[in-house]
């Protein structure tokens, strides 16, 4: 009984800067990748290039080497960021760059009639990108961008290398003084599982409310 | 050599085949024609067993087919069966399509199998230029030829083709309903669902029409075409 | 002793990383292609059964699956593994139920008219599965294959926390030892870069001479 009580305490605590890092990110990494995918595709060759090299590097790097290159190697230029300021760029960064490619894949979908008629209206390009083209798109690219979502309500996880004081890294600390690691690492694997299920589920909802406003939608 | 004796089968509660009476004699052609949906691809089907019958007995060779006791998989190595959408194994070329039933189901040894493709798709008209494509390079006419040669293969005593031409343009029909006749000549026993008439007056024995799960009319091709009795026939055959 | 001197020690974490990736997806495979079969013809509480299997282990942080089979799981049941071993079943067992899904859908796409005939000319059910459904579902399934590598491959780095001599754990050495952070998780990044393009190039090259002529992406 004490057990579990300290269990849930411990979980609830952890819980509480999970989803502080996660519903920071999550927004901000959509925002990122929505920008740096309409980068991609309308900014220019020079623009266009630099935002393809910065995605390569993202995504071909593991987001733990992204978190520790921040954490650790910032400071070598004077930059010092602390632990949970260092995870949550670094999810932005990483989640940003995955979700731009299929914002931009999104992007190319969307027929040209779209963008001639918004030209024909008198709307500047910007204009016609973020007020025809974008919300389309990204709509389009909800169900990648779920799936973002949920691997980084995953990789949350991984802020403990440095320190983060989240679910994982307290649940790690209490086992090692009561070491139950079977209960313990079993009510985290439930508690992360909740948490994408959950996420999951809002994901299918939104899809679901936007469908009725784009018919045409699968 | 083929006898169906009181085919039933419902699918959810409707009766596709009510009652169905059938004979083909070894070497003959039977062709079976009807509206879409009056069961004549499902009785086919039953024949090789892909459906199970819910009632009647199948025989074929005198061997019981229906009975729980018969081991299916060696039935359908008897009975060769051509679809209307080919259904030619896309990851293989032409010539393992015909060989793959010979050395995996039946356990031939690759030199024999190869033998045995060699008369088949001379058989179809297919040339050795073609062996080495993929069904995807072929034109729907090619696709079906080596689909009759994949079935003719295996020697079936019985060969059924499901509307084989229905997918096809009128040129590619023509050069696959040419391979048809030639086997039906050679005396493949051949039961047929198709709409080509002129197969049927050339080759056929029997022309049997088929109308909402039972068979309503059935003779000589030339008889049941010119002078069809059951009003189904007649909607069938007279030309407007 | 100086950064450059280092590289070696971190270059030598390669073949630890690949052999965590390629034991992984070997794992992954076995495991993901008969329960893929399952989720495409098996009955429906089968079915349920490897639903339960794969949401569990898609929703479960690697980390925390790492952490439940080393500390909790093996020790429970008396048996001793290395932080080596526990990392392979673990990315192997979260990528059987990725792989799962991969290979579920290539098998749903195969037309059912193929299955019809293979059935018609006697073919058992094993020998329909063998000779004409992988065959094929394997060629269809190569490019979400690939991305699996690549996501195993970033997802091998995890395996530090258990102190396995791959890139990153070394990295992490190397900082320790010269306290410099910027150059030794740099240079690991771009092995990593380095390896997922290799490996998706091979991928590819594999893709371009197993594919079907005359489908879609073949020719």
């Amino acid at each position: 009984m004490d057990f579990l009580l300290e269990l849930l305490t411990a979980l609830s605590s952890g819980l509480l800067r999970t989803v502080e890092l996660i519903a920071i990110s999550a927004p901000c990494g959509i925002a990122l990748g929505a920008l740096l995918g309409a980068l991609s595709i309308y900014g220019g060759r020079i623009l266009s290039s630099i935002v393809k090299l910065f995605t390569a590097i993202l995504t071909g790097f593991p987001l733990l080497v992204t978190m520790l290159l921040i954490f650790f190697g910032l400071p070598e230029f004077g930059i010092y960021l602390g632990p949970t300021e260092s995870a949550l760029l670094s999810f932005v960064l990483c989640s940003g760059a995955y979700i731009s490619q299929y914002v931009k894949g999104a992007i190319m979908s969307i027929d040209e009639g779209q963008s001639l008629a918004a030209r024909a209206l008198g709307m500047t390009r910007a204009q016609e990108v973020i007020y025809i083209i974008l919300p389309q798109a990204l709509r389009r690219a909800i169900p990648g961008i779920s799936n973002e979502v949920i691997y980084m309500i995953q990789y949350s996880s991984l802020a403990f290398a440095i320190g983060v004081q989240e679910v994982y890294s307290i649940s790690k600390s209490l086992n090692s003084i009561i070491f139950r690691p079977l209960e313990i690492f079993t009510a985290l694997a439930l508690f992360y599982l909740a948490l994408c299920t959950l996420a999951n589920f809002l994901f299918k909802l939104a899809r679901r409310r936007l469908r009725v406003m784009e018919s045409e939608l699968p | 050599m083929l006898r169906i004796e009181g085919l039933r089968k419902s699918y959810n509660g409707m009766e596709v085949l009510k009652g169905v009476h059938l004979e083909l004699r070894e070497g003959e052609t039977k062709v079976l024609m009807g509206p879409s949906g009056a069961g004549k691809s499902t009785l086919l089907k039953c024949v090789n067993l892909l459906v199970r019958p819910d009632e009647g007995r199948i025989f074929i060779d005198g061997e019981e087919v229906t009975s729980p006791k018969v081991d299916v998989v060696r039935v359908r190595q008897k009975v060769g069966f051509v679809f209307q959408e080919f259904n030619l194994f896309n990851h293989l070329t032409v010539l393992r399509n015909v060989t793959i039933g010979l050395t995996k189901v039946k356990g031939m040894s690759k030199e024999e199998a190869l033998r045995r493709a060699r008369e088949v798709l001379e058989a179809v008209r297919i040339g050795e230029e073609l062996w080495g494509r993929y069904p995807a390079q072929l034109s729907g006419g090619q696709k079906q030829r080596v689909a009759i040669a994949r079935a003719l293969a295996m020697d079936p005593v019985l060969m059924l083709y499901d509307e084989p031409t229905s997918a096809l343009d009128p040129q590619l029909s023509k050069e696959v309903l040419e391979v048809m006749k030639e086997l039906s000549r050679k005396g493949v026993t051949s039961l047929v669902v198709t709409h080509e008439l002129d197969f049927a007056m050339e080759v056929a024995n029997s022309l049997a029409v088929m109308s909402c799960g039972l068979i309503v009319e059935e003779g000589p091709p030339s008889e049941v075409i010119r002078n069809p009795r059951s009003s189904e026939a007649r909607r069938l055959f007279c030309r407007v | 002793m100086q950064l450059l001197d280092y590289i070696p020690f971190l270059v030598e974490g390669v073949p630890w990383t690949l052999a965590l990736v390629f034991s992984g997806l070997t794992m992954g495979f076995s495991l993901g292609l008969p329960l893929s079969l399952i989720e495409a013809f098996g009955s429906r509480g089968a079915k349920l059964v490897v639903d339960a299997y794969v949401w569990f282990l898609r929703g479960t942080p690697l980390l925390v699956l790492l952490s439940l089979l080393y500390w909790g799981i093996f020790p429970s049941l008396g048996i001793k593994v290395s932080p080596f071993i526990a990392s392979i079943v673990a990315l192997g067992l979260r990528s059987s139920a990725y792989q799962s899904q991969i290979f579920r859908s290539a098998l749903l796409s195969i037309e059912s008219g193929q299955l019809l005939a293979a059935r018609a000319m006697g073919m058992r059910d094993s020998q329909v599965v063998m000779h004409v459904l992988v065959p094929q579902a394997l060629r269809i399934a190569l490019p979400s294959w690939s991305n699996e590598y690549a996501i195993m491959l970033k997802d091998s780095s995890i395996c530090f926390t258990l102190g396995v001599m791959e890139i990153l754990t070394r990295a992490k050495y190397i900082s320790t030892a010269t306290g410099s952070a910027l150059f030794p998780f740099l240079i690991a990044g771009l092995l990593y870069l380095a390896l997922t393009r290799a490996g998706v190039e091979a991928i590819e090259l594999l893709h371009r001479k197993v594919r079907i002529p005359g489908t879609l992406g073949g020719e």
